[in-house]
């Protein structure tokens, strides 16, 4: 996107520096290249196209059944949101309706993979910061989330919880034994792990005021998800766009008005909490029936767009049949692809020190931006 | 942020006088879907600035060449026999809602609108060889989606800032999506030259 220029490039004190490809914050590729004056950013430039593996031409050459796997390969932190909502686009086209059931387990594996998503990044940013006991700590934590995945769907990434009529797991007994077990142990260390982020000194010091983006910034870059609410953008598509049974489920979206980084770090522990309360919500009022519709479902030639709220925000499929079994177009844009421009307003005046810490903020999925 | 209004239709047929192809749908949550079709789609910019002044964010936008619909003539002809002028006249392209002809080279851009939970969905259709408005004077949004549109399709989307490739090397042909691409030229696309000439290098050396 356009570049925001605050100092003049090509001014003799200026350096470029390039940033990336590799390693920026994570191990996914994305170039940067920044001028700088002094200590601090002058000029963003992103160069981004290093993943880029042409999935929605492949998608095309995919039957709809084929495509739910193809898309939950898209992304790893997210991936059940791409076959949750391709299903849904899919439903929308051939009027189908998911049994209660198979709402509520898609509501489960969708918050399962918020929390460890959320405390996926926010153990990154610990790690940033240079609070390495810190970062190892919450990766503990995540563990037990990873640990409840591998138990519950039988792996702890691709959760294959998805299929087009409902979802393609049950819950039993044992199972719903170890969810709430191991509910019960991570909903104790988040609460902790939110009072060390509130209040430790090392946090603090290098994530308030760091990397801030303004209401009417966000707003312009149409930014979605956490790194949204934290900029006092109210909006959740699970409470704004209710799907599945969201409507009935205790979702608290809470936005912060300072939009720095530490607010983004604190939404996401907050919703890493909250994603606790909605699964035992679920399970609670888990109605007996069918998980899905059986038979392989019928989806005629017509056009659909379904969104559904991934850990890192909106993401909206949009999904047109014709007569083939292979859709004509399916297109999507995750969250991350709005949330990069904002880094340009992020990162203006920042210290180059800090732009590390601000790129992993908007928690950035290159893979998925890219497809 | 706010919903779609209730005289959205009104609203957007005042921003478009060549004319529309509205149709909403409410589900059972209170989340409406709507579709708009443009007749003309040089009042695409009007249409997104009356949308903006209702608030809407601009989601995404997909870029597509939708197939020509089939030909249904073969059975015609056999009960038509005689009818020899029908027969000798070739196919006329299907046309779409404003006129532009379905033929499997038109483009069709949707643009994602978002308002307050609700969708919005705005088509416009543009015949081969022509061009359409970026709607990056209204939405700083479109900036990325329609950088992505131009790199996959032949289409020319004026008046865009920044029109540089966005995902794809400036080195590869343009309009990826419209032709065949083998798969060994896809993926020799991901090494620079220098990789390549390196080998040579070597391998002549080998052979020496």
């Amino acid at each position: 996107m356009t570049t925001t220029s605050i100092a003049d490039p090509m001014s003799p004190a200026t350096t470029t520096i390039p940033v990336g490809p590799l390693h920026v914050a994570l191990e996914e590729p994305m170039y940067f290249r920044i001028d700088i004056s002094g200590e601090r950013v002058a000029h963003v430039g992103i160069n981004a196209g290093h993943v880029h593996r042409g999935i929605e031409y492949l998608a095309t050459k995919r039957t709809l059944i084929q495509n739910v796997v193809l898309t939950e390969r898209i992304c790893s932190l997210c991936s059940n949101s791409h076959p949750e909502a391709f299903a849904m686009a899919a439903e929308e086209i051939g009027g189908i309706e998911v049994p209660e059931r198979g709402k509520y387990l898609r509501v489960i594996a969708a918050e399962v993979k918020r929390v460890a998503s959320h405390l996926f990044n926010v153990a990154i940013l610990a790690h940033l910061v240079g609070y390495d006991a810190l970062f190892m700590h919450v990766m503990q934590v995540r563990e037990i989330a990873q640990d409840l995945k591998e138990g519950v769907f039988g792996n702890r990434m691709d959760l294959g919880a998805i299929c087009i009529g409902g979802a393609r797991y049950d819950l039993d007994e044992e199972t719903t034994a170890l969810l709430r077990s191991s509910l019960d142990k991570l909903e104790p260390e988040i609460a902790e792990i939110e009072k060390t982020y509130r209040t430790n000194g090392s946090i603090l010091r290098r994530t308030r005021d760091v990397g801030v983006l303004a209401n009417s910034d966000a707003i312009a870059c149409g930014v979605v998800g956490p790194v949204a609410r934290a900029s006092g953008v109210d909006y959740d598509v699970r409470r704004e766009a209710p799907y599945h049974v969201y409507d009935r489920m205790p979702v608290e979206v809470k936005t912060r008005q300072d939009g720095d980084v530490w607010s983004r770090a604190m939404i996401r522990l907050h919703e890493a909490r909250n994603a606790i309360s909605i699964i035992r919500r679920c399970l609670d009022t888990l109605p007996t029936g069918p998980v899905n519709v059986g038979e392989k479902p019928d989806v005629p030639a017509g056009r659909a767009v379904a969104r559904s709220e991934a850990p890192r925000g909106e993401l909206i499929y949009f999904l047109k049949t014709g007569d083939s079994e292979q859709p004509e177009r399916l297109k999507w844009r995750v969250p991350s692809f709005m949330n990069w421009d904002a880094l340009t307003f992020m990162m203006r005046d920042a210290k180059v020190a800090d732009i590390a810490i601000i790129v992993n903020s908007i928690d950035p999925c290159v893979s998925c931006t890219e497809r | 942020m706010s919903r779609i209004p209730d005289d959205i239709e009104t609203r957007l047929r005042a921003a478009a006088p060549s004319g529309i192809s509205y149709e909403q749908k409410t589900d059972p949550l209170g989340v409406t879907v709507a579709w708009c079709e443009l007749a003309n789609k040089d009042e695409l910019l009007a249409i997104a600035e009356c949308l903006a002044r209702c608030g809407a964010r601009l989601s995404m936008i997909t870029g597509s060449q939708p197939p020509a619909p089939p030909e249904v003539e073969a059975e015609e002809s056999e009960t038509d026999a005689g009818d020899g002028v029908a027969e000798a006249a070739s196919p006329e392209p299907t046309l779409s809602f404003g006129g532009t002809p379905l033929d499997g080279t038109a483009y069709e851009l949707d643009y994602h609108f978002d308002l307050a939970g609700d969708a919005l969905t705005v088509v416009a259709l543009v015949a081969q060889g022509s061009s359409i408005a970026s709607l990056t004077p209204v939405y700083r949004t479109a900036d990325w989606p329609e950088r992505e549109i131009m790199e996959l399709y032949g289409l020319r989307i004026v008046g865009h800032p920044d029109p540089r490739r966005l995902f794809l090397d400036k080195s590869i042909e343009p309009a990826v999506l419209e032709r065949l691409i083998p798969f060994s030229t896809l993926t020799n696309a991901t090494s620079t030259s220098d990789l390549w000439s390196k080998v040579m290098e070597a391998g002549k050396e080998a052979s020496q």
